[in-house]
């Protein structure tokens, strides 16, 4: 990597960067949607610790479960519309040309999906704080751990989608359909406990419930999910090298 | 070796490109030498974009031989690119990104200043602008400053001037002019004859992904259309004696009347002729107008032939368009 190189990637961060904060559907459905969808689904249960809830306060296990939702809403929505929407309008042709390699964009990509989830995320927080409280961390590594390896794995699910869809339309139309099933089922809805068995069996199998365990339950102490962990160690690895073997020339 | 006027920048030999089994470029040759704006023209769907997509090393020739500026495109792309200046047909910028953040985005260390460089485009003053709220001519303009803006040895400008309204049009040739007046090396893709007669010192015409013809428009012109047409009014009597005195003059072809008026087609030599017919008839009429033809009827009718898929592969090829070709070259049409 020769320092022209270095300074492309930094320059494509920064203005990366400030693209998207100034994106209104970044605002809205990566900032602003799950904080209020929390406040009202938080709010919903209680705060009396439930059986439905693995003997949990209930908006102290919705907040723990939105960080997630930050996570599918940058990886499912904000990053493929992003991409699809560059791919559509020639702006990678045009970063092509001018000489940027390959890979300092996939990297702005991957530095700006981060960056995204940490600032909802924090933001999330700040609001959690003064209604519901921030619930207890039992294992802070873990949550790490969990938190880190998913938002590795769907932002490269995001740019996946992204060179894999057609235009933002197609891509904001396959996002959200698969944003709002996640949502539902693997992160801000009902909790597993009173789902039936067919909604389970789907829940189960959606990555982004993995992500959503593997940080529920060591930050609210009712188990230590090892193996989902993995799974999702695993999402991340192969997620990250398909879309990197996709966007390589 | 090759002398400094004539050191060539892009050497493209055979080039040939296809789409699935639709053939785009079919055995391309073009050069593009220091200190020259070299217009590409030809109509929608020529090849011109594909062209200029190889040379760029956007697109990978099925074959022939590509030397960009010492590169090959494909291979050498890193190399390469930074030596480049590239305005692309069909490619915006993020509708939030505003012009000053564009140059930030772009520069290199070789950078000129971008102020200064906004500033003789006519954009200072929108340094602050989105792209998204920038006029087509401003746009234009702007990836003409994003072109210039890291010194490059090579200019590609793809229909610079393609949606825009008239105004905006002649700014931003009054652009490519200041750049041409700069000794800049350009290669200018256009599909509007005017724009390549205004701004080209030697233009290769293409069609169906074949070189039809090249040289200076003024060229081009004597060589496809050698041609002037002669009007004026006629009201006197005695017109059928007129037209039997002009049509015997040297270079005269076609004479024709209309009721009250007279048009003599014929070779540029021939107005000299029919003037003096006219002086010498002491009657020289006061609406006496000689057209001479552009860039664009001299080449109309050649570029604008039906794009009719090019087979490949085989000697009916060359029997189809070889003599075509030539008719088309030759003097008179
Ligand atoms: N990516 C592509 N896939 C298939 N066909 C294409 C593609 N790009 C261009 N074409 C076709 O190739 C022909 C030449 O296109 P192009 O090089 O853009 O011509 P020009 O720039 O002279 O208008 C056109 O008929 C166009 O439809
Ligand atoms: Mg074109």
């Amino acid at each position: 990597m020769s320092a022209l190189s270095t300074s492309t990637a930094t320059r494509l961060i920064r203005t990366e960067f400030r693209l998207t904060f100034r994106d209104p559907l970044v605002l809205t459905f990566v900032l602003v949607f799950p904080i209020v969808t929390m406040l009202i689904i938080g709010g919903s249960f209680g705060t009396t610790p439930d059986p439905s809830f693995e003997g949990v306060n209930p908006s102290h296990w919705y907040v723990a479960s939105y960080l997630t939702v930050v996570v599918a809403a940058t990886g499912l929505v904000m990053m493929p519309v992003h991409l699809a929407s560059y791919r559509e309008r020639g702006v990678l042709r045009r970063f092509a040309v001018a000489g940027f390699p390959r890979w300092s964009f996939a990297i702005a990509q991957l530095v700006i999906g981060i960056v995204t989830i940490v600032v909802a995320g924090v933001l999330l927080l700040l609001v959690a704080a003064p209604v519901y409280g921030i619930p207890a961390v039992h294992d802070v590594w873990r949550v790490v751990a969990g938190l880190t390896l998913g938002a590795i794995g769907f932002v490269s699910i995001g740019v996946l989608l992204g060179t894999l869809l057609p235009s933002a339309r197609a891509a904001q139309a396959v996002g959200l359909l698969l944003f709002f099933p996640s949502f539902l089922l693997g992160a801000g809805g009902p909790p597993p406990q009173v789902m039936g068995s067919a909604l389970r069996a789907v829940s189960d199998f959606l990555p982004l419930t993995w992500v959503t365990t593997s940080i529920r339950q060591p930050w609210l102490g009712i188990g230590t999910p090892t193996g989902t962990l993995v799974e999702v160690a695993a999402l991340a690895v192969v997620a990250t090298v398909v879309a990197v073997r996709r966007s390589a020339l | 070796m090759a002398n400094t006027d004539t050191e060539a920048v892009v050497t493209v030999r055979g080039l040939h490109k296809r789409y699935g089994d639709r053939t785009v470029v079919n055995g391309l040759d073009l050069d593009v030498h220091a200190g020259e704006v070299l217009g590409l023209i030809g109509a929608n769907g020529a090849g011109k974009t594909t062209t200029v997509e190889c040379i760029q090393g956007l697109r990978r020739p099925d074959s022939g031989v590509l030397r960009v500026l010492g590169c090959d495109p494909v291979r050498d792309a890193e190399r390469l690119r930074p030596m480049l200046g590239s305005q692309l047909q069909d490619s915006a910028l993020p509708d939030r990104l505003r012009v000053g953040e564009a140059i930030e985005l772009f520069a290199t260390d070789r950078a000129h200043n971008g102020d200064d460089l906004l500033a003789q485009f006519g954009l200072i003053e929108r340094r602050k602008a989105a792209f998204a709220s920038m006029s087509g001519g401003e746009r234009q303009r702007l990836f003409l400053v994003l072109a210039l803006l890291n010194r490059p040895r090579l200019v590609i400008l793809d229909e610079l001037t393609q949606g825009l309204d008239p105004a905006a049009r002649r700014d931003v040739w009054a652009a490519v002019a200041q750049l041409r007046d700069a000794g800049t090396t350009v290669l200018l893709v256009t599909h509007e004859l005017d724009e390549a007669e205004v701004l080209c010192g030697r233009v290769v015409a293409m069609r169906s992904g074949r070189v039809l013809d090249q040289g200076p428009p003024a060229d081009l012109i004597s060589r496809h259309a050698p041609w002037a047409m002669i009007r004026f009014a006629w009201s006197r009597p005695g017109v059928d004696d007129l037209l039997a005195d002009l049509r015997p003059l040297p270079g005269v072809q076609v004479v024709a009347t209309t009721p009250g008026r007279v048009e003599v087609r014929g070779t540029r030599q021939s107005i000299a002729y029919v003037g003096a017919e006219l002086v010498k008839r002491g009657a020289v009429p006061d609406d006496l107008s000689v057209e001479l033809p552009d860039l664009e009827s001299a080449l109309l009718h050649l570029l604008d032939e039906p794009d009719t898929p090019v087979e490949f592969g085989r000697s009916r090829n060359i029997a189809k368009t070889g003599p075509t070709d030539h008719a088309l070259a030759g003097a008179n049409r």
